[in-house]
Formats: structure tokens, sequence, C-alpha cells
């Protein structure tokens, strides 16, 4: 069985990683197998960035900050379980630091993916926190952001179809997100 | 600066467009949760989840890139393939499934012809799942019985049932009453109810999802089964 190798006090995560280490390594490291591993997660860590900040540009850079941080500061001996949840892990601070871009003060990230640590978050939870978001909105505030998120209407096409003028439609779309954020930081 | 509908509106237009959005600094966290919220519904617009072609190949490369440069230190070593593989299968349906997908998946480049593993198993008999009443129209309804993992499907008087499985690595499904389409939890592709996979995935189209023999006796759903 190998060693343990720390250089220096590691850090908390670094430490976190090292505890989950299995003693039951056995056999060659296969830089392929570990390329292979990073690799087969892009799709996901990807997903689970875009689906937090809706867009393009900003998923690319954090996927890939994710993973050349995640790379840079972990070892190869750990399982593809292990590897996952130090991604996410990853992702997580990584989101952090995005918000902080917008407010300083945005420390807090969901506590449901801290809490899920090491498993995916499925797809179906982020679909269903969608719905579930909106099915509990006042009906004039559920069919603002429908038109606007999930229809891709202008502020002009969802005047028209709620006969509205566009300022109160973006009067309404700004209560309308307001009431969802608190609602879902009280869910949290 | 206090938020307002104008300064927030100009963050949804460009989520609406695709834009970075700009980083106007906030005052509360309640204009940030709007933004937060804001894009999480913009994520939920159908079709808008995958990583581009070019973005995928261009990290697959630095991430190859990267782990040669850091190389592996002699003293670090790994769990044989075989139980690094297993002890990954966590979110999948059966480990043994994951080496096979696996083992498909890192064949390149020429992808093998897909050949359902289980389904339908050879020997079986018919067995009752539920009630034709109680399957709702146009909803698939998620269902285990012994090695299969399901979708059982009613359009008016036809039913139809397939695999769960995705045929990328066999993670369960999920429907998506949203976007009327199966999605994968792991890696994201996506089928239509038929069982067809929707788009491109990685160097190529995926394969249907298998089905699964079912048929009515007596107002009762069966399905061909273990």
């Amino acid at each position: 069985m190998p060693e343990e190798v720390t250089e220096g006090d590691p850090s908390p995560d670094r430490r976190r990683i090292l505890a989950l280490r299995r003693p039951s390594a056995a056999g060659r490291v296969d830089p392929e197998h570990l390329i292979w591993a990073y690799q087969s997660h892009v799709t996901a860590i990807y997903q689970y960035l875009y689906s937090r900040v809706g867009n393009r540009a900003d998923a690319e850079d954090l996927t890939s900050a994710v993973f050349m941080k995640a790379i840079g500061s972990m070892r190869s001996d750990v399982s593809t379980a292990e590897l996952r949840a130090w991604l996410y892990r990853v992702a997580q601070t990584t989101l952090a630091d995005h918000w902080r871009e917008f407010y300083a003060e945005a420390t807090r990230e969901l506590e449901d993916d801290i809490q899920r640590e090491g498993q995916a978050p499925e797809n179906h939870e982020a679909v269903g926190r969608v719905e579930t978001l909106l099915s509990t909105l006042p009906e004039n505030y559920r069919r603002v952001l429908e038109l606007r998120f999930l229809r891709g209407y202008s502020i002009r096409e969802t005047a028209r179809e709620l006969g509205l003028s566009e300022s109160n439609v973006k009067v309404l779309q700004f209560r309308a997100l307001n009431r969802a954020g608190r609602d879902r930081k009280g869910t949290n | 600066m206090e938020d307002d509908p104008e300064q927030l509106d100009r963050f949804v237009e460009d989520l609406l467009a695709d834009r970075r959005p700009e980083r106007t600094p906030l005052e509360n966290d309640d204009a940030l949760e709007a933004r937060r919220v804001a894009a999480m519904l913009r994520a939920a617009r159908p079709g808008a989840t995958l990583p581009s072609r070019e973005f995928g190949d261009r990290l697959q490369q630095a991430i190859a890139d990267a782990v040669r440069a850091r190389g592996i230190p002699a003293k670090e070593m790994l769990p044989s393939r075989r139980s690094l593989l297993l002890t990954g299968a966590g979110s999948m349906a059966a480990g043994i499934l994951a080496v096979l997908g696996v083992e498909r998946l890192t064949q390149r480049p020429a992808p093998q012809p897909w050949q359902p593993a289980i389904i339908p198993p050879h020997r079986g008999s018919w067995q009752t799942l539920m009630a034709l009443a109680d399957l709702p129209d146009s909803t698939p309804v998620r269902f285990t019985h012994g090695p299969l993992e399901g979708y059982v499907i009613r359009r008016g008087s036809t039913i139809r049932a397939l695999s769960a499985l995705c045929t990328h690595m066999p993670c369960v499904l999920n429907w998506s009453t949203l976007r009327t389409r199966f999605e994968c939890p792991c890696h994201g592709a996506t089928f239509a109810e038929s069982g067809t996979a929707i788009g491109t995935y990685g160097d190529g189209t995926l394969p249907p999802l298998p089905p699964i023999k079912v048929r009515i006796q007596q107002d009762q759903i069966e399905i061909f089964s273990v």
C-alpha cells in the first residue's frame, strides 16, 4: 500500500480528499484512464454550471476553470466517485466566486448541492426545481416568466400577449423574479 | 446601486440572447437571487444544456494535456481499472453494465454496433406490472421489475415499454414533463418519447432505447420479465 505523501499543510479540501482515499489501492496508475475519468465528467459539470449561470460563455469559462483547478490540486489515486465529488466541490466554489463578481457578499451556494456531495446532481431535480418554483408563483408572475424564459418572447411580444405596456411587463418580470428568488432562498 | 426593472431586464436580455451578462455590482442579496433565478429559468429552456462540440473537443484536449503535464507521482497507485469502474458505478444501474458501457465508450474510433445487454430477457414470462387504469395517458411511468428498469407509456389505446437506461452509459433516465423527453442525469443525452436519441452525442448518434415487451391482459399491463 502506498505511503501517504503530504507537503506542508494541506488545504481543508485536500485533507478531505486524502481522507477519502481508499486503502485497497493496487496496480499502476494509468494516466489514460485518469484522463478518461476527467473527460467523462465534462458534460455533467458543464450542465451543472450552465443550469446555474444560464449562458454559454460563462458556463464554458467556469467549466474549464473547474477542470484545470481540479487537475492541479487532486491526487490521481482516487476512485471515480471521489473524483466526481471533488469536481462538484470545485464547481461549487468556482460558482461562488463567479457570483461574487456581481455581489461581493455572495457566499451561499445551494445547500442541497452540498448535502448531496459525491452524487451527481440529477437533471430531473434541476428541471423539477424550475417546475416547482413556477407552480408556486401567482398566475401573472408564472405567466410572464414562462413567456420570457421558456418561450423566449421579447418584451414587446410578452406585452402584446398579456395586454400590458412594455414597462409594465418589465415591472412584472422584476417582481416575479424577486419573488421567485426569495422563495427559492426560503426553501434552501 | 439600487436594483430596478430596467437593470434586471438588461441581465435577462443578455441571458435570452446567450450573451455573457454584464458584471453590474449589486446592492443586496435579493438582486442577486433574482438573477440566479433568471439564470436557472433560462437554463431550463429546451436544447440549451449541452456543451458545444467545439468547446467539448477543446476541453477534452486541454484535460489530456494537463493530466499528462502534471504527471503521476510514482507513489500514487490506482485501484485496478475494473475496481475503479465499479466503485464509480454508484449512480448506475449495475456495475457489470457500467463496465460494458465504459469499455464500449473507450474503444475509439470505431463504435461497435450496439446490442441490448439484458433486454429483452431470453427466458422469461409475462408478469403483471400495474392496472391499465392506473397508467395516465401520455406520461411515461417509471418501473423497476426484476432486472428491468423501464418506462411504460400509454398513448390512447397503445401501450409501449422502453428501457429506462441511457444507451451511452447505463444511468437511469429521467422523464422531463417540461420538455417531454427522457434526459440522462449523468452526461446529458436525451431521447424522445419514442426512444429515439435526440441530436448527436459525442462522435455520433446514440442507439435508441430498447423496447421491453408489453401487453394488456384483462385490464392489467403485463411485461415480459424474469
